[in-house]
């Protein structure tokens, strides 16, 4: 058995909740032992630099410390959370400065960093500490015939001098475990492209059409439904849906499935634990390719 | 060893539409996607139309996207490109219009640069210094020039001031693509690296409040592409949000961008936690929740509502530690 801790990030313990009630599932069919971080705070949703830099280093630096004095990695299931972990793991690590200045802050608290804590999203915490023949192993559902368009967005990849799991210019990694689960992957650019989230309070427009032109190009790949990652795509992708729609005039209706929910309908979890009720475009047609398509 | 090169190509003369014209070409060690180009150019097809100039990584002409990355011709090899795609596909930049296979339009690119006012401000400003200019004979520059290490070490900027203006970054960024009337990432970096410099002469932080209007700074979606692309190792993206952190401290706050950091900083600060609520109200006021009302409702009756009060962070003290700590309790 494998053990993290276990940071969830705000958004999968607010609106996103589907999403870490689907990770605890997959967690406890693959043998993932998740222990809780009921300290940790918010990371800062990726702009906290812009209103402190020194803020962004004391509130990360402190859940890494956290983890670091439980001996444990953390495991992320929000692309946001894992950039901004690892962009202050990589600051403390490399720059003896911060990392003076953010223990001195820590020692305060009674905590200390010394750089050890290994930040892992959910995606190649699977591929690479699970085993994709491991997941193989335990799927009872096959994903056949289903084809998925992974939208990987943007901060599990870049910047590569941060987080550093897979090709930036090619990424592979979602595509490997959507096939070790029987599904074919859909190709389309904007894979690795921005869901636009971060200005989607700010400028909707922008953010809306960035989600929109995505999902226009996965259903013209004939995508049958679009995972990913990371909440707040899911939140740009499905909840805003109806919006990005109208945003770029043309007709979508894709469902967007959290990846730890894809894993889980492979795992055998039905309509009720994914929390599909939750989201915004259905998954009923999906559930019912699954339901067929027992192994 | 033989390998293939896909162009873009296109002439508006004579195409109705683009397309895709493939070449064989005879690899060399150490051959660059220029070195490749010129060799069709000269011998297999002296149509192919393509920028490029120092061959060296410093003028940014051969700016191209390959393999669908904007990269340097010049600056990249053929052979990992193979190895990586099996064929060298090159297409013009993204988010200018083209002018000729791979050639683009630059203009709403600098235009985009000249409106940050890319030049110190000061005694100059009331001579009409609102274009680039020559120096007419005689003139001098009147305000002290620094070698770049002192500059550097003046303001810790040891990136910006590389930038070759080759549109890489632009060609990558997502705010320009999703709106094309956004500054953009050249132009924001250069806007930060005029704000920091000493001796320029901005007396009412007019950089800092022109660059928080709409398409400005607080445009920028964070995709990182910027900082990944750049040829030059710059990022564009560090610098913008140094320019948040700069506009905040100055308390200039007009901007729904600004809200929007400033009400995170705050839930956090208040709960340890993000409250998706307070934080859309706080950044988009009532018309934003408003607009916002037919989604949030459909989100609603699915279940999908964050809850309205959130539950502080065990050891809530620490956080409020770190904001006293940094003199950050009273913003």
């Amino acid at each position: 058995m494998i053990t993290y801790a276990y940071y969830p990030g705000c958004v999968a313990q607010e609106s996103g909740k589907e999403l870490d009630n689907a990770t605890k599932f997959i967690a406890d069919k693959l043998g993932i032992n998740l222990i809780p971080m009921p300290e940790a705070s918010c990371c800062g949703g990726g702009v906290i630099d812009g209103f402190d830099k020194n803020l962004k280093l004391f509130i990360n630096g402190r859940t890494l410390a956290l983890a670091e004095k439980d001996g444990l990695d953390i495991m992320t299931i929000c692309n946001t959370c894992t950039l901004t972990l690892s962009e202050v793991n990589e600051e403390l690590i490399n720059n003896p400065e911060s990392l003076e200045k953010t223990n001195e802050y820590l020692a305060k608290i009674g905590l200390k960093y010394s750089g050890k804590v290994k930040v892992k999203h959910i995606l190649y915490a699977v591929r690479d500490d699970i085993g994709l023949d491991k997941l193989k192993e335990k799927a009872v559902k096959s994903l056949k015939g289903i084809n998925i368009a992974p939208f990987y967005g943007c901060h599990i990849l870049r910047p590569s001098s941060a987080v550093k799991f897979d090709d930036v210019e090619n990424p592979q990694g979602f595509e490997e475990l959507i096939k070790a689960l029987g599904g074919e992957p859909v190709s389309y650019g904007r894979r690795t492209k921005c869901c636009g989230f971060q200005t989607i309070l700010v400028n909707e427009a922008t953010s809306t059409s960035l989600a929109g032109n995505a999902i226009f190009e996965a259903q013209e790949k004939n995508a049958d439904v679009m995972v990913t990652p990371c909440p707040l795509c899911h939140l740009s992708l499905d909840t805003y849906q109806t919006v990005a729609a109208k945003s770029i005039n043309k007709k979508l209706s894709l469902p967007i499935l959290h990846l730890p929910q894809l894993i889980g309908i492979a795992l055998g979890g039905d309509y009720a634990e994914m929390g599909f009720s939750r989201h915004n475009v259905s998954l009923r047609g999906i559930m019912a390719k699954v339901r067929q398509n027992e192994i | 060893m033989e390998f293939k090169i896909r162009a873009y190509r296109f002439n508006p003369d004579t195409d109705e539409k683009p397309y895709y014209k493939e070449y064989t070409v005879e690899d060399y060690p150490g051959m660059t996607v220029l070195n490749a180009l010129i060799k069709v150019k000269s011998e297999l097809d002296g149509t192919l139309s393509f920028r490029r100039s120092c061959r060296s990584a410093i003028c940014g002409s051969c700016a191209m996207k390959i393999n669908g990355i904007s990269k340097l011709a010049c600056k990249t090899q053929v052979s990992p490109e193979i190895e990586k795609f099996g064929i060298i596909n090159v297409e013009p930049l993204a988010n200018m219009p083209v002018i000729r296979d791979l050639i683009v339009e630059q203009e709403s690119f600098f235009d985009k640069i000249k409106e940050i006012k890319p030049y110190l401000l000061g005694q100059r400003e009331d001579e009409g210094h609102d274009n680039f200019h020559a120096l007419k004979e005689g003139e001098k520059i009147s305000q002290p020039v620094y070698y770049k290490y002192e500059f550097q070490n003046l303001t810790g900027n040891n990136d910006t001031p590389n930038c070759i203006l080759c549109e890489c970054c632009y060609s990558e960024c997502g705010g320009v693509v999703g709106n094309p009337r956004y500054l953009g990432p050249a132009a924001l970096a250069k806007l930060y690296r005029y704000c920091e410099d000493p001796r320029d002469n901005d007396k009412n932080g007019s950089r800092l409040v022109n660059g928080s209007k709409p398409d400005g700074m607080w445009d920028c979606v964070h995709c990182q592409s910027c900082e990944e692309f750049c040829p030059k190792g710059i990022s564009p993206v560090k610098s913008i949000v140094k320019l948040h952190e700069r506009t905040i401290k100055n308390s200039i706050t007009f901007s729904a961008g600004s809200k929007h950091v400033v009400s995170i900083a705050k839930s956090i600060g208040e709960t340890g936690r993000l409250d998706e609520i307070k934080v859309a109200f706080d950044s988009g006021g009532i018309s934003g929740l408003i607009n916002d009302l037919p989604m949030a409702f459909g989100a609603g009756l699915k279940g999908k509502i964050p809850p309205l009060r959130l539950k502080l962070i065990k050891d809530m003290d620490d956080i409020r530690l770190a904001y006293k700590e940094l003199d950050l309790e009273e913003k």
